[in-house]
């Protein structure tokens, strides 16, 4: 066990360490979120009125959008001269892998949506209380798990079955929508103090299934 | 104990073993064995299925039918024991651009749980010649430089047997002299390589196998064979015996 959490550290603090120097994939995500949250200013925030609506449906889609770039990016830096073939090649389960690159891959999307969150908060006018923002860094937590588990699963199947990146959106993107359809709901339910049990539930699990599917189809998706 | 000292040199065995991709067979039926401690040259045309035979062996390839055996032992995908035992160089280098030599092969050293992982970074970036480029990015490497830092990885973890695939292909005369002088250090291991240079293979080889369309067509025992004597049992195996070969180097 010790040796299991030992790789998925190795990997979490060799992607972090890459990152730091090349920013490629939170750069990318940030221009990306920031240029949705500018779009959306630029259109409603003259016509609508309620900027907690704005707010968080500029939140999300960035989220989604953002977050599809930036599982690219990550997969992109282990398909670069088939990086990835070195750690398979290494005595490691290859769900220790799997779990690596999930965790930093909801590292790079979490920090995002906090600076997304910013963004909609200076120019969408969207300024929840402590708790809600507290509240709602949860869920976009445990939603940027939910999604890097797909998107790494997904992510890496695109490139290692040589198909084109522009593909990736369109299996991933049907496959988060529970976990955007939760994170809308809960936004709002925080917000308007209504109840947040079942839509959290429905986060929650749903991100265990897609954790849990991860490690076990994982070894398929590595192999040829 | 030297860069190159390890272990002990594993046997390797294949048995009737094939892969299929959709309709394509890439290996179809490949049988043979590897002494242990002998160098092996795996010839053929490009596609004749050599790199996903080598893959095979490395683990990164499932086979469709057959098995393969390592020190008498079953090759699976994904066992530590196959890692621990192989070390594998390909056309691509598996190497971060945006971690220093030092950085990229620590990783690998910690990821093999290799003992006292940052003396052995440097015995092998000493062997390989690059301790003075260990704080440099492979992105600033040659091709040859990046071969030379991509066998330091496959090194790291003292491996048995060494998997090489086209590993003089795009470096120049140099740097091929370079890299067949470090090779000469690991005589002892069982080594598999894939080459297209026959002169070279011939040279470096104990035996040759000569692969066509995902088959097996020849093993020749190289002894003291010309490399000229081995490039005409080698075209007449691909069925190329009149001087050309189509258009298709070897």
């Amino acid at each position: 066990m010790r040796s299991f959490l030992a790789a998925v550290l190795r990997i979490v603090r060799k992607d972090l360490r890459i990152e730091s120097r090349s920013r490629r994939v939170t750069t990318t995500m940030a221009m990306f979120a920031l240029l949705i949250v500018l779009a959306f200013a630029f259109s409603f925030v003259k016509t609508v009125r309620n900027p907690a609506v704005l707010g968080r449906s500029a939140l999300w889609i960035a989220f989604v959008f953002g977050g599809t770039l930036g599982v690219t990016r990550t997969a992109t830096v282990e398909a670069d001269d088939a990086a990835l073939d070195g750690i398979l090649l290494a005595p490691v389960d290859r769900s220790a892998i799997y779990l690596g690159k999930v965790t930093s891959t909801s590292l790079f999307v979490f920090a995002v949506n906090v600076s997304t969150l910013g963004a909609t908060t200076v120019l969408l006018g969207y300024t929840p209380t402590l708790r809600t923002a507290l509240a709602l860094l949860g869920v976009l937590a445990v939603a940027a798990v939910g999604f890097a588990a797909v998107g790494v699963v997904v992510a890496t199947l695109t490139f290692r079955a040589g198909l084109d990146e522009l593909v990736l959106p369109l299996l991933l993107v049907p496959l988060v929508v529970p976990v955007l359809l939760a994170g809308v709901e809960l936004t709002a339910a925080l917000a308007t103090g209504a109840p947040t049990e079942s839509w959290l539930r429905l986060l929650v699990i749903y991100t265990a299934i897609l954790l849990l599917a991860g490690v076990a189809t994982f070894d398929f998706v590595v192999e040829e | 104990m030297t860069v190159a000292s390890r272990s002990m040199p594993l046997a390797v065995r294949t048995d009737d073993v094939t892969k299929v991709y959709g309709r394509v067979r890439a290996v179809d039926g490949v049988s043979f064995a590897v002494e242990p401690s002998e160098t092996v040259g795996l010839f053929g045309p490009n596609g004749a299925g050599k790199s996903t035979l080598l893959r095979m062996l490395a683990g990164l390839v499932r086979p469709s039918s057959g098995t393969i055996t390592l020190g008498g032992a079953d090759l699976v995908p994904g066992d530590h024991a196959v890692h621990r035992a192989v070390g594998v160089v390909t056309h691509e280098s598996m190497l971060y651009d945006d971690l220093s030599a030092r950085e990229n092969l620590r990783f690998h050293a910690d990821l093999h749980g290799v003992t006292d992982p940052a003396a052995r970074c440097e015995a092998v970036l000493d062997a390989v010649n690059l301790s003075g480029r260990a704080s440099q990015y492979p992105s600033a490497f040659s091709h040859g430089l990046r071969k030379r830092l991509s066998l330091a990885r496959a090194l790291l973890h003292r491996p048995d047997v060494l998997l090489l695939d086209e590993p003089y292909a795009g470096l120049d005369q140099r740097s091929v002299a370079d890299l067949a002088a470090i090779l000469d250090g690991f005589d002892d291991r069982t080594v598999l390589l894939t080459t297209h240079d026959l002169t070279r293979g011939v040279s470096r080889c104990d035996r040759a196998l000569v692969v066509d369309r995902g088959r097996r067509q020849a093993d020749v025992d190289l002894g003291d064979t010309s490399a000229a004597a081995f490039e005409t049992t080698y075209r007449r195996a691909i069925g190329v015996d009149d001087g050309s070969n189509g258009g298709e180097g070897p």
